[in-house]
């Protein structure tokens, strides 16, 4: 099994005639991912490589019955677009879109809990399960099918790991890219539970950084909930305290959000904490991961 | 963006929250004919104003004038005062602490409020966390009537008085994309509830929902935000590419957040010493990526930079191009080692051998190698 998403989830598409959204539907549906409608006001009636286009997501659900959506739309129309899917009782959408204003995350979300929509983003690489589904632009290269699910702030840094997981043998379950924050849809502990619960994913590995608390979070969760080993790395060690590191939530404020902190709150609860990528196998191996 | 606070207080009066007269001054001819005596605000962006006494209460208009100069000649915190608010003295009878912020955790507006107010909340908050009250506001339905009377029930304060300022928060909150409205101190006085300073910021990335505002914000501010960027950080902030200067000597050029993070933890615990971090993001083309290095460039101290690229998005033929081309405008400015993989690495780590530039695929090696030549160049 795998997290999320699988054979038979049905993807719409928001901003498909875009230039990233073009760009990335034609790659996820290389992949094999079930593409079954996009969404781009005013080309509704045109298609995209065979996959009928709509006005709006109302119809695109009533025609084609999607369970998933992502979405290419730009921060300035975020807010409606996310609405829309949520509205049309979608259960899942990627919100890849960087730079959502904050007021607007807080509505997205509160309308998303109140209709049971689950939001991962924004600002996030979204959701590859290797192999099986890919709902996002995780490059697929980087990673193979295995046991290992693995949830990530960092885009790139998922990439980084989920390669030299998958050189060393390792492969995983599920990739999650959470985004950078720093107002997530959905939180780390969120997705380790779920991976918890997931009978294929035999362990979690956890990549986070600086600012904030969601890996304190995780910690807490993981020390009441000892169901699976987790390893995991925060980046940011050597960040100075007030710098804003890339993305909008890593940044050390007061005595909030070190990585010392974290990375201690995370052994006491009984993780494994590597500081580079190499020792994650390793570390893996350890415990018993063999694929 | 940060407002400075007669910035946000002129924001409060636009939405009747009762702030004390006050003038901006100019010049000491303006400190004439006013009603002493006066409190003289530095108004700068840093916090800890009253501290770093950037905060004085004069009495007649010969101290005004001469306070007024000390205080455009003070540095904050290393930041400049470019201009004085001068402000009617107030009476307190109590002070409060009022504030409505974007909670992260919660995903949710929180208002947070003490009787204990003029102090630092934070401090409050560990000491005596019963004298704070928490209350987070439903996004979809907004400040409701019954949570106004729980504050003000709570703060022993009547609710005909309290209620329009905690609504104008929430108006501003609203309106504005205010991420943190902080008064504090909230003070009661003589003739009422008055906001004697003013904290506000505003979320860069709803700029393009206020454009007009916040470039008249900016206008107001400018001295204060250039001033205490060295030249890469200027250039940086007009090419949107992130930059942080750091205190060491080899430069850090990377293709994601995290990517970078990881290879600035790798630098340090090899030994080296990092002169900033800087991030392209995940589409980055060949102008980019030469742009970074000539921000870099203008650090005197760096003579080597270390690539750190994963190619999950961007492609590594671009990135080596950018590389060369930079290189080929300037060809002995510094030692580059190349970490280089994923999307395109053969066609880019053979376009850089063309032109004598060592890459590999290994990212502790290539660090390690970077530090290394940084080493040689210190010596």
């Amino acid at each position: 099994m795998t997290i999320l998403i699988d054979q038979n989830t049905r993807v719409l598409v928001q901003g498909i005639t875009g230039s990233v959204g073009a760009f990335q539907a034609k790659i996820m549906l290389d992949y094999g991912t079930n593409l079954v409608a996009g969404v781009t006001p005013g080309k509704g009636g045109t298609n995209f490589e065979g996959i009928p286009i709509f006005n709006d997501v109302e119809k695109a659900a009533a025609e084609t019955a999607p369970n998933a959506a992502i979405c290419f739309v730009p921060a300035k129309f975020a807010r409606d677009a996310a609405l829309e899917v949520i509205q049309a009782a979608i259960p899942l959408l990627v919100l890849t879109t960087e730079g959502v204003p904050e007021k607007d995350m807080l509505e997205i979300l509160a309308y998303a809990r109140l209709k049971g929509t689950c939001i991962v983003g924004p600002d996030t690489p979204g959701i590859i399960s290797p192999g099986i589904c890919k709902l996002g632009v995780h490059p697929a290269m980087m990673y193979q099918r295995g046991t290992v699910g693995l949830v990530s702030k960092s885009g790139a840094l998922s990439y980084e790991v989920g390669r030299v997981m998958t050189e060393a043998g390792i492969g995983q379950t599920t990739v999650v890219g959470i985004g950078g924050g720093p107002i997530w849809g959905s939180r780390q502990a969120e997705i380790i539970e779920m991976f918890f619960a997931d009978k294929e994913t035999q362990a979690v590995v956890m990549l986070g950084e600086v600012g904030g608390r969601m890996e304190l979070e995780a910690a807490e969760f993981i020390k009441a909930n000892p169901e699976k080993p987790v390893v995991a790395m925060i980046v940011g060690r050597s960040a100075p305290e007030g710098a804003q590191m890339g993305h909008a939530g890593a940044i050390i404020e007061g005595h909030e959000g070190t990585a010392q902190g974290k990375i201690e709150a995370l052994k006491a609860a009984g993780v494994h904490v590597a500081t580079k990528p190499k020792e994650i196998p390793e570390l893996l191996r350890k415990i018993g991961i063999n694929a | 963006m940060r407002l400075l606070e007669y910035q946000a207080k002129e924001l409060f009066r636009q939405h009747g929250i009762p702030v004390p007269p006050s003038v901006l001054v100019h010049s000491e001819a303006d400190l004439s004919g006013l009603p002493y005596p006066l409190v003289l605000k530095a108004q700068v962006l840093t916090g800890g104003r009253g501290k770093a006494g950037a905060i004085k209460v004069v009495d007649d208009f010969t101290a005004a004038a001469s306070t007024y100069q000390n205080l455009l000649g003070m540095k904050v915190k290393n930041e400049g005062v470019h201009a004085v608010l001068a402000e009617q003295k107030q009476g307190v009878l109590q002070e409060y602490y009022l504030s409505l912020l974007i909670d992260k955790a919660s995903a949710a507006p929180l208002f947070v409020a003490s009787a204990s107010g003029g102090m630092d909340i934070e401090e409050v908050s560990r000491g005596n966390p019963e004298k704070i009250l928490k209350l987070t506001i439903d996004p979809l339905l907004g400040l409701q009537s019954f949570e106004i009377r729980k504050l003000a029930f709570f703060l022993g304060l009547p609710e005909k008085e309290f209620a329009p300022i905690m609504r104008a928060l929430f108006e501003i909150y609203q309106a504005y994309d205010a991420t943190l409205i902080e008064i504090n101190p909230l003070a009661r006085t003589e003739s009422g509830l008055l906001a004697l300073d003013a904290k506000l910021v505003l979320d860069d990335k709803a700029r393009f929902r206020h454009e007009d505002l916040f470039t008249q914000l900016e206008l107001g501010q400018n001295q204060n935000n250039d001033e205490n960027l060295d030249p890469s950080q200027q250039l940086a902030k007009k090419w949107e590419i992130t930059y942080v200067p750091l205190r060491g000597d080899l430069g850090l050029v990377s293709d994601g957040a995290g990517t970078g993070m990881l290879t600035l933890d790798l630098i340090e615990d090899s030994g080296g010493f990092a002169a900033n971090f800087c991030e392209l993001g995940g589409l980055a083309n060949a102008d980019r990526m030469q742009k970074s290095l000539e921000l870099l460039a203008l650090n005197a101290r760096v003579k080597t930079v270390m690539v750190s690229l994963i190619g999950g998005l961007t492609r590594m033929d671009d990135m080596a191009e950018g590389i060369v081309a930079f290189v080929r405008k300037h060809p002995d400015r510094f030692k580059v080692a190349v970490r280089m993989c994923g999307t395109k690495a053969e066609e880019g780590r053979a376009l850089l051998a063309e032109y004598g530039i060592e890459s590999g695929e290994d990212l502790v090696m290539e660090v390690a190698r970077a530090v290394q030549l940084a080493r040689e160049a210190a010596e």
